[in-house]
């Protein structure tokens, strides 16, 4: 046993803490050992001296607690945080303050409306409030007694079950999953709670949302469902990430200004602005409100949603992290991202900036908004790279994109379609230029289109279909005949990277 | 019925012309779907024209197979359901149009009312010539479309599920739709018009083959 006070570095040291000369310490390792039966009458590693094992070091400085006992969820029937109960029942009071309670405490007088607390008007508002009081506290422990989840360990599912009168049992196949999404609202970041969002491939209602856990039960919570969903035993420690790339903050906000809408709204707020003070035209309020929203939603809002980004591949997939007030944590688990995009406006190919789409099958309806980005912004070189990360064996670049014939209607000099055998790609657009590409294990159906203005021409469009999504491949204005032939071998070759893919769910145990 | 896949004399061609070396041909492959070796270096000139598909077989099965063609009831059903719309519209309208207008405004209701049945029946017609399906070794592909002419290439292994239904005219007709789900919405593959014992047969058929085949997601 080496000495815990200087480390475990040297091995046994000659000596003890106080020197060669030093005194002994009453106790402990250090010297040589006393001649005789080590410790006479004591159980070696009874309790005495060694006793049962202490942390040396006195309290951890703060912010270095060692982490909490793992939970088991699959033991026992868990419950969320019981600060979820506060927390429902304060929501439900401050909506009633606002909508009752505070007109409750004014008065009418003759000159208006005062707040004038004389004890009647206590004693009305005290008669309202410690009712809604009571409810609004019961409110918030009845739901969080209703809610209850555990990990079935032998089928691998999610159950939760709703309800104390009426019962209901929701089970959730983990070999499903789409992504894991842990949120952690502003609000709640407070508390250290987090949310434990699990996204299916159902459409809007699918998703099975878990608010609020503790920060830590979310992140076990979290490990867990993705270990089973491998097909791994629950209890398997989180797996290691390999960090991809950072979004640096100056880069995030030059990218969301570098855009030519959001140069132009800006250009027009500043006239607006100008017009507004100089000739002092109240029309151009109307203008200058409405580019500010528009300046908000293209640059404030992207910037604070997506700022901090982070992107990790680890062998449970794509790990996400990112947002300043709220702050997501989203696992993309190997196999479930359908299909991606490679955007470049404009002004970004001058920095060889690029913006990654992605479609999951999870996301539905609004949250597909939340979750459309898989890297807000990156070097073309991360992007291929995470491409590559994500379809395995795929190098977008290296794919031969041919050209539309010339007499189609495609403007663009870079416009091209192309495929290989693992991946397909569609490249288009002429000011901001969209590399769309789709794994042929993950195509659903491939569609051949052609439109009255394309039947003069003898052309057609080709799509190769992905769940709905930002990311839509199609390669527009192909001959007829090569059209078809596009189809034919993108079928086959979907066939054939679904036969040695297989299901993607399991992927561990594979 | 699926027999001719082999013997399928257009192949698909070296699209998109030659492989860059990069990504050998993966090894548990079908002999016949593997895309073919490298062409020699410089043929991917002009890759696309030297396509093997004629562009007037474009909308063919390919193969050999010929499309199975829906009943012509559908013809009927959507004519019918025309005229069943057109009758009220043109009564009540040409009664408003009368009360509103005069006589010749009434006689331009029916006329307009009557151009749209006639044109409803006509667009019912090239709708039914238009629609075919046929069943694939590893895939059902399906054409339809009289503006917007569209083929469906729908691997049973990604079929989510297949449902029939039949409204109260076509069911007394007796044909019902055969729908087509996977987990992309725009794979929007309907065959209308069946014969009812058919469609059943169709939807049990394709059941079977993508539970055969069934890959997830």
């Amino acid at each position: 046993m080496t000495g815990p006070y200087y480390g475990s570095s040297g091995g046994q040291p000659p000596y003890g803490p106080y020197g060669p000369y030093g005194p002994r310490p009453p106790y402990g390792p250090y010297g040589p050992r006393p001649p005789g039966p080590p410790y006479p009458g004591r159980p070696p590693y009874g309790p005495g001296p060694y006793g049962p094992p202490q942390p040396p070091y006195g309290q951890p400085p703060y912010g270095y607690r060692p982490a909490p006992p793992p939970v088991r969820f699959s033991e026992g029937t868990h419950r969320l945080h019981p600060v979820t109960a506060i927390l429902r029942a304060f929501t439900i009071l401050v909506v009633y303050f606002v909508l009752l309670g505070f007109p409750l405490l004014l008065t009418q007088t003759e000159e208006g409306i005062a707040l004038i607390l004389s004890p009647e008007v206590i004693a009305r508002f005290l008669i309202v409030s410690v009712p809604f009081f009571v409810l609004a506290v019961v409110a918030g422990l009845w739901g969080w007694l209703a809610l209850r989840f555990h990990v079935d360990g032998d089928e691998d599912d999610l159950v939760v079950e709703t309800g104390l009168l009426r019962k209901r049992k929701r089970r959730i196949p983990l070999s499903r999953v789409q992504a894991i999404d842990v949120v952690r609202p502003l609000m709640t970041r407070m508390f250290a709670l987090a949310e434990v969002r699990v996204e299916l491939a159902g459409g809007a209602q699918s998703e099975i949302s878990l608010r609020y856990l503790g920060r830590h039960a979310a992140q076990q919570l979290r490990a867990e469902l993705l270990a089973r969903a491998a097909g791994l035993p629950g209890h398997t420690p989180e797996a290691p990430e390999r960090p991809i790339w950072r979004v640096p903050f100056g880069a995030l906000l030059g990218s969301l200004v570098l855009k030519l809408p959001v140069l132009g709204t800006g250009l027009l707020f500043v006239f607006s602005l100008i017009f507004l003070f100089s000739f002092l035209e109240g029309g151009m309020l109307v203008v200058l409100v409405l580019t500010l929203l528009g300046l908000i939603r293209g640059v404030i809002a992207p910037l604070v949603m997506y700022a901090n980004f982070t992107v990790a591949m680890s062998p449970d997939g794509v790990r996400l992290r990112y947002g300043l007030l709220e702050t997501r944590m989203q696992t993309l688990p190997p196999g479930r991202v359908q299909a991606v995009g490679l955007v470049q406006p404009l002004l970004w190919r001058a920095f060889g900036w690029v913006r990654m789409d992605v479609t999951v099958a999870g996301y539905a309806g609004e949250r597909q908004a939340l979750s459309s980005v898989l890297l807000p912004l990156a070097p073309r070189h991360v992007a291929v790279y995470l491409t590559s990360q994500i379809f395995p064996g795929a190098n977008v670049d290296a794919v031969p994109l041919l050209p539309a014939s010339s007499r189609a209607a495609s403007a663009a000099r870079g416009d091209g379609a192309g495929t290989d055998d693992v991946i397909f790609v569609v490249r288009r657009g002429l000011f901001c230029r969209r590399t769309d590409v789709i794994a042929h294990a993950r195509a659903q159906s491939v569609r051949l289109t052609m439109n009255p203005l394309q039947r003069l021409l003898k052309r057609a469009t080709v799509h190769v279909d992905a769940p709905p999504g930002p990311v839509q491949v199609s390669a527009a204005g192909r001959d007829l005949g090569e059209a078809r032939a596009i189809v034919e071998s993108t079928a086959g070759r979907a066939l054939a990277a679904r036969r040695t893919s297989g299901d993607p769910g399991r992927w561990a145990a594979r | 019925m699926n027999a001719g896949h082999e013997q399928q004399p257009p192949q698909p061609g070296p699209y998109p012309g030659p492989h860059h070396g990069a990504q050998p041909p993966q090894p548990g492959m079908q002999p016949h779907l593997a895309p073919p070796a490298d062409p020699v270096p410089g043929a991917h000139a002009a890759p696309m024209q030297a396509s093997p598909y004629p562009a007037d077989q474009a909308f063919e099965p390919g193969g050999g197979l010929p499309w199975s063609h829906i009943s012509r009831r559908f013809t009927w059903h959507r004519g019918l359901m025309a005229t069943l719309t057109g009758v009220p519209v043109g009564l009540i309208g040409a009664f408003v149009v009368f009360r509103g207008v005069g006589t010749i405004g009434m006689v331009l209701w029916g006329a307009t009312v009557l151009l749209g049945v006639v044109v409803a029946w006509i667009v019912a017609e090239l709708a039914y010539r238009s629609y075919g399906y046929a069943e694939r070794t590893d895939d059902l592909i399906v054409t339809q479309g009289v503006f917007v002419k569209r083929l469906i290439v729908v691997p049973y292994g990604r079929m989510q599920f297949v449902d029939v239904t039949a409204g109260l005219l076509e069911r007394w007709m007796g044909i019902a739709t055969v729908r087509m789900h996977t987990a992309a919405a725009a794979t929007d593959a309907e065959i209308p018009g069946l014969p009812a014992a058919e469609a059943a047969q169709l939807r049990d058929r394709l059941a079977q083959k993508g539970e055969e085949r069934s890959m997830g997601l």
